[in-house]
């Protein structure tokens, strides 16, 4: 099963590699995961996915809340909660497949960030299916570089 | 007022008089402070035992203890005893030096990253920068080590910070406010009722007590619980002492080094009350076969609940506060045929190991020593076939069993002991261990006569690694590999060189007499055991 934290940390040093330590050190698995201030200085979000079975991501939430830099810890279910994450990615085109890729852009979306003579660079974000697929069908233009967030995400 | 002088006044705001120490260039600022107060530094031998000491004084005094060392080795040495502490929930206040703010990072002389290093092996760690923070980080590290579930809190201080002029008056709060961390539990009153109504139904009960019963002063409650309801107890090795042995309802130490009734009583239950266990391996190899049966989980620590063992009841609190709760509720007692049933079993079952002759029979050893050990004497127990044997026939009367449980430390007797001497020096202590691990601390021999602490050692020799030679027997096909010490060193020899009484027993005849001798002795004494190198615990 999936586990969607919203971990409310002390904006300090040692904090994110305290955290990901004790992932680490009990075999749990950190998916995806992504930090930033809040609107208080001295505290940061993170929003950290994992995947395992029950017990495991039990455990998470247990030993993260018994974390002395963690303030709150939330578990959010995927289907009560916006997930949202983020690409910058360059497609490469050709002319006979360049209106394609930008009509792609369009449906989906996606925000042409600049026009090189080779490629595109797009934005795009959405909740991470839609993020998936959306690399899948840049696949057949051709993908020079990524670049993808954590999932960030908030009850509703 | 220094940045010393304010980790003086803070360990005496928290009512501290001795620390276990070695001093260090990095550390040399605080150590001036040491000198000009009253608080008495114990010099140990190596690091780990500073750490080892402390720990063996915070289990004593039932409060947080400190040890200091000095940065990179010093500070690397202590990680041991931390993971030690950290492994059984004893609350520590390890203070590191560390080298100057400004050359953080650079990879100087003894530069060791002590936060990063001890993150897994530590409940709490701080790097102090700013000097006017030393009083705050002091009050939260007490409170971090000696709240909640226990455990050893880092303080790294660099040598500067020790140095320089606090900028602000000293004042040493009165309070604690960290945001993450409220370890005051409120105890859930829709659980504590599905716990009650689920001893009333059950037929065949029993508790099964951990070193969290000791740690949370939970004897006596545990106790009046027991006798109240008649629910008999077995405990894990950490749990020894929450009743006697000859206790009527105590049926000994459950796991794989334990009594075979104790695992058979467990087998009996028709409820388990785990109380401040973990239930690891070594207690109950299979612990998901558990869940067969109604099982009550009581502990301190939210993320035990489920860790090891699942599904269950679980009450998440202080267990003294949750049994004086439970000794006011309408429970019915267990039956007396349920403690019948449990003695019949107990008496049925025929210990088949065959000691030799010609040694001193470790069981005896220990089943004689501890009956002749005054009532409320302290056992240490290193780490080897020494503390299965220890824990297997130690004859708990009102006194304190201590070994490390969690962490196996080999070379935790002889410092622990010598810290609990340092708290209460009338009360007999002896530290059992055997010859690999006299080994790894006999250095702290100097320590304890430098200050003069009648420790009575008694040293299982067999010249092997005993318990590695017995799971290559098990496993390997007998090929003893890397575990034969020979017959090195004299430990007549190291005897008269500390300056100490040296007894030896060789027989089962001489036991009584030999123990009679070594525990009436004057001051410190050694005696070495001449035990079978085929003897084993299994």
């Amino acid at each position: 099963m999936k586990g969607i934290f919203s971990v409310l940390v002390e904006n300090k040093d040692g904090v994110l590699s305290a955290v990901s330590g004790l992932f680490a050190r009990r075999g749990f698995n950190i998916d995806t995961l992504a930090v930033g201030e809040t609107d208080k200085h001295d505290i940061s979000s993170m929003t950290i996915t994992s995947t395992g079975d029950q017990r495991t991501i039990d455990q998470i939430e247990k030993q993260l809340n018994k974390n002395v830099d963690v303030i709150k810890v939330r578990r959010l279910a995927e289907s009560k909660s916006v997930c949202i994450e983020m690409i910058l990615v360059k497609a490469a085109y050709n002319m006979s497949n360049r209106s394609s890729l930008i009509e792609l852009c369009q449906i989906v979306g996606a925000k042409i960030m600049k026009v090189a003579p080779k490629y595109l660079l797009l934005e795009y974000h959405a909740e991470p299916e839609a993020v998936e697929g959306f690399i899948d069908l840049l696949r057949s233009y051709g993908i020079i570089e990524i670049q993808r967030t954590g999932t960030i995400a908030m009850e509703k | 007022m220094t940045g010393a002088q304010a980790m003086i006044r803070c360990l005496k705001e928290e009512g501290i008089t001795k620390v276990f120490g070695y001093p260090g260039v990095a550390i040399a600022p605080f150590y001036e402070g040491l000198y000009e107060s009253d608080i008495e530094h114990i010099l140990v031998r190596q690091e780990q035992s500073a750490g080892h000491a402390a720990s063996g004084y915070a289990r004593m005094s039932r409060k947080p203890a400190v040890c200091v060392v000095t940065s990179g080795p010093g500070a690397t040495n202590l990680i041991t005893a931390l993971a030690t502490a950290y492994a059984d929930s004893i609350p520590l206040i390890a203070i590191s030096g560390q080298v100057s703010s400004k050359l953080l990072g650079r990879d100087v002389f003894q530069e060791a990253d002590m936060r990063g290093a001890t993150r897994s092996f530590v409940k709490y760690s701080y790097l102090v920068k700013d000097v006017d923070d030393i009083p705050r980080v002091f009050k939260e590290a007490f409170y971090i080590a000696s709240t909640g579930r226990k455990g050893p809190v880092l303080i790294d201080i660099p040598m500067d910070v020790q140095s320089s002029e606090l900028k602000k008056d000293f004042k040493y709060p009165d309070q604690v406010n960290i945001r993450g961390y409220k370890p005051e539990i409120k105890i859930n009153p829709v659980q504590l009722k599905r716990v009650v109504s689920l001893l009333s139904q059950a037929e065949k009960p029993l508790l099964c007590a951990g070193g969290g019963v000791i740690l949370g002063n939970g004897e006596e409650v545990i106790r009046s619980f027991c006798e109240k309801f008649n629910i008999p107890l077995v405990h894990t090795m950490m749990g020894m002492g929450v009743l006697p042995k000859k206790h009527p309802l105590n049926f000994g130490m459950l796991g794989n080094n334990g009594k075979p009734y104790a695992n058979k009583a467990v087998g009996k239950a028709d409820l388990l009350i785990v109380v401040g266990a973990r239930i690891a391996d070594r207690a109950i190899p299979k612990p998901e076969k558990l869940t067969r049966r109604a099982v009550i989980h009581i502990d301190i620590d939210t993320a035990e609940i489920g860790k090891n063992m699942g599904p269950t009841v679980p009450l998440v609190g202080d267990l003294k506060e949750i049994f004086t709760m439970m000794l006011d509720e309408d429970i019915r007692s267990s039956k007396k045929s349920w403690i019948k049933e449990l003695e019949k079993v107990k008496t049925e079952t025929v210990d088949e190991r065959v000691f030799s002759e010609n040694f001193v029979n470790p069981n005896l050893l220990v089943q004689t020593l501890s009956e002749k050990m005054d009532d409320d004497a302290v056992y240490v127990a290193d780490v080897g076939q020494n503390q299965l044997w220890s824990a297997d026939n130690y004859i708990m009367k009102d006194g304190r069993f201590m070994t490390t449980g969690g962490m196996g430390t080999m070379g935790y007797s002889i410092p622990a002991a010598l810290g609990v001497k340092m708290v209460s020096p009338k009360t007999q202590t002896v530290a059992v261990c055997g010859d690999g691990a006299f080994q790894m601390c006999m250095s702290e021999l100097a320590t304890m006569k430098a200050n003069k602490v009648d420790l009575k050692i008694v040293i299982m020799r067999n010249g092997y690694l005993g318990l590695v030679k017995e799971y290559q027997y098990n496993l390997y096909d007998e090929h003893y590999e890397g575990v034969k010490l020979a017959e090195w060193p004299l430990y007549d020899k190291i005897a008269e060189a500390y300056d100490i009484k040296y007894m030896e027993c060789s027989s089962n005849d001489e036991l009584d007499k030999k123990i009679d001798e070594f525990l009436a002795s004057k001051g410190a004494c050694l005696m070495v055991c001449d035990v079978d190198a085929e003897n084993r615990v299994k």
